[in-house]
């Protein structure tokens, strides 16, 4: 039977109040290994200046108050960027929040989905995880990139995925 | 009568001038400093024996151009629905386009081509990773008939897909051109008069610095002192003088601006083929381009003051790209149309002409923060570094940038609206050009919205809409409304199956 009710706009389902996905927390392990190498590589460098630079000499001590409010700035920054982040597969779409100081949440439609891709970087492999890469026909900046999801987890995501896109088909 | 585009075809036998043409300007590129250099010492030696080796080369330039026009063949595959191209003197290359990839088929012809009557058909494809496909010199019969069998295999292979444009079209009469829309030298000259200041002031400055630089290299050259001819340009340059000046430049500008409309957009006709849309423009060169409306990602409409005045429009439209680079080239521009032209064309594309819906507005920190960034910032900037005594007697101009630039962003922050309704999203903007930005809910690729963590409070933030065309995204509006508004386009996009290309 055909039926054709009007649809109440306002209880459509809100992709804002959903419940988000956090990351995984062996990610946190690889972005803190990636940030001590960087680090190390700071400080390695500022101490070597202040050793054997003569000019540097002076001003010793703002070199390393200077290296501490970095790390100290980059370890929050990273921090925060890794709270924020949050995904959702839902019945129809994907949900991926993310952004330090502003808030940015991206949705992408399954009938939208050109093809799906797994990603394994090498800390990553180690730990297990995968990154989950979205593409549509909008170019780079309607792709999607999702960090830090356990491998099982990423190839069941694009199994998932591949076979939405394929229904639509 | 048409050859058999099912075998391999080589193009018109005159077609060989185009390809000479086209190898002398590859190797005179490459040669091109030798060549000067030839020039300059011209007594010499190595310069003799050049010019006379010279024709050998000539006559070499021909034999590869021969050999290329030789060994290029197209040929139309329907069994495989394929377009294939084989191309290349002793490294041979095999282009294959499939049918349904083909996104357009344009026959250009450049000056030579039409001295020589031949015609190139280009075909493009969706993706920007395969190689653009290209026949030089055909008959105008050949290259008509090459598109219209391309076009009509890729309409049939669309219309297995999608099935609810096919009704239409396969009713309507094939091969019927009738012009819809003619722009007369009258619109054209209004629109070259009133469009397009940036670009030509560009052009124009470039063209004077270059005749600047090269001035003073020959002066000093000539053993001019530098500072003499400068301090002699400075005694005479009265006001009265400066007034010319700048009269004349602004009479040159105009000019420059509406030959270049003119040439560049010269008979401009669009008619409709198959449900498409036929466009084909141009002086020097004839370009035509198809337009689908299926297709059609993104739609501007232009207005200023004095083309409000004049009642014309001018429009752009952007069609799906899958490709990352190359972006500018795929708007289409249709300069100069009057309402009732812009509007039939809009009914074309849409079915409908675009309504204005739920009109939404910009939070007033948008004003602020524009003021902040291209007001406050750059002339403090400039007052802090400067030197004193470099600014002295140019104070008046801070007040002067200020207020204009005021009065700009201030009208623009006026003018800046998104309009929703069912059927159509349309961004107004712009202070002096005011566009509005068209799109279909349907062509919607990826939403985002964001919002600064300072703005929650103020409950206002940023939407973007991704399409396959470009984004369309509107800044500091009602967070509420806009995830509002998402959510109803995002459950149309999934309970809908709309094709979006």
């Amino acid at each position: 039977m055909f039926t054709n009710e009007t649809i109440d706009t306002s209880n459509l389902p809100r992709f804002e109040e959903i419940p988000l996905t956090k990351l995984n927390l062996a990610y946190a392990k690889v972005i803190v290994i990636m940030l001590t190498f960087l680090f190390v590589v700071f400080i390695g460098l500022a101490i070597a200046g202040s050793v054997f630079i003569d000019e540097w000499q002076p001003f010793r001590v703002w070199i390393f108050l200077g290296v501490v409010c970095a790390i100290a700035i980059i370890s929050l920054f990273a921090g925060i960027s890794f709270v924020k982040k949050g995904f959702a597969f839902r019945e129809h779409d994907v949900v991926y929040r993310h952004g330090i100081i502003a808030t940015t949440t991206m949705i992408i439609p399954y009938n939208r989905v050109q093809h799906v891709a797994l990603h394994e970087g090498f800390l990553s492999r180690i730990f297990g995880l995968a990154k989950v890469q979205v593409f549509t026909a909008g170019g780079h900046q309607s792709d999607l990139e999702i960090p830090g999801i356990a491998k099982e987890e990423a190839e069941s995501i694009k199994q998932l995925l591949m076979s939405k896109i394929r229904k639509e088909l | 009568m048409q050859p058999d585009f099912s075998k391999p075809q080589r193009q018109s036998s005159i077609g060989v001038i185009v390809m000479f043409a086209n190898v002398l300007v590859e190797y005179g590129k490459a040669m091109a400093p030798f060549i000067i250099i030839m020039l300059i010492k011209a007594g010499s030696m190595t310069a003799l024996v050049f010019w006379i080796s010279l024709p050998a080369v000539l006559v070499v330039i021909a034999l590869i151009a021969w050999l290329r026009f030789r060994n290029f063949t197209f040929q139309l595959d329907d069994i495989n629905k394929e377009f294939v191209l084989t191309e290349g003197i002793l490294n041979k290359t095999r282009i294959v386009i499939q049918y349904d990839k083909i996104q357009q088929v344009n026959i250009k012809q450049t000056l030579l081509q039409r001295l020589i009557s031949v015609y190139a058909v280009d075909v493009d494809t969706a993706g920007s990773v395969d190689k653009e496909a290209s026949i030089k010199a055909v008959s105008h019969q050949v290259a008509l008939g090459v598109k219209e069998h391309l076009m009509q295999n890729i309409r049939k292979t669309s219309v297995t897909s999608s099935e609810q444009t096919s009704d239409e079209t396969i009713t309507k009469e094939v091969q019927t051109e009738t012009p819809i829309l003619k722009i007369s030298l009258w619109s054209l000259i209004k629109i070259g008069l009133t469009s397009n200041y940036l670009r030509t002031f560009g052009v124009i400055l470039a063209f004077f610095l270059t005749i600047y630089e090269n001035a003073m290299r020959v002066m000093d050259g000539t053993g001019y002192r530098h500072h003499d001819v400068t301090g002699y340009v400075k005694q005479d340059f009265t006001l009265s003088v400066g007034a010319i000046l700048v009269a004349a430049i602004l009479i040159l500008f105009l000019v420059i601006n509406l030959l270049r409309v003119v040439i560049r957009y010269f008979n401009y006709t669009v008619s409709k083929q198959q449900g498409s849309l036929l466009l084909s423009f141009g002086l020097i060169n004839t370009k035509s381009t198809i337009v689908k409306p299926e297709k059609v990602q993104e739609t501007f409409v232009t207005q200023n003051y004095f083309q409000k005045k004049l009642d014309i429009l001018e429009l752009r439209i952007k069609q799906a790209t899958n490709g990352q680079g190359e972006k500018h080239n795929n708007a289409i521009e249709i300069p100069g149309c009057d309402k009732k032209e812009t509007n039939h064309l809009l009914e074309l594309l849409f079915h409908t002409i675009p309504e204005k819906g739920v009109m939404l507005k910009p939070n007033y920190r948008k004003l602020v923060f524009a003021i902040f960034l291209s007001i406050v910032v750059p002339l403090g900037l400039l007052l802090i570094f400067l030197p004193e005594e470099f600014l002295i007697g140019f104070y008046w101009i801070f007040p002067v940038y200020a207020a204009l630039r005021l009065l700009l962003l201030t009208v623009g922050f006026f003018r800046y609206r998104l309009y929703i309704n069912d059927r159509f999203i349309i961004k107004t903007s712009g202070a002096w050009d005011v566009t509005d930005q068209i799109i279909v809910p349907e062509k919607i690729q990826a939403v985002s919205v964001s919002q600064l963590f300072w703005h929650k409070s103020a409950d206002i933030g940023y939407l973007t809409l991704h399409t396959a065309g470009g984004n369309l995204s509107f800044q500091l509006g009602n967070y509420t409304v806009i995830k509002g508004y998402v959510n109803k386009w995002l459950y149309e996009i999934e309970s809908g199956d709309s094709n979006w290309m």
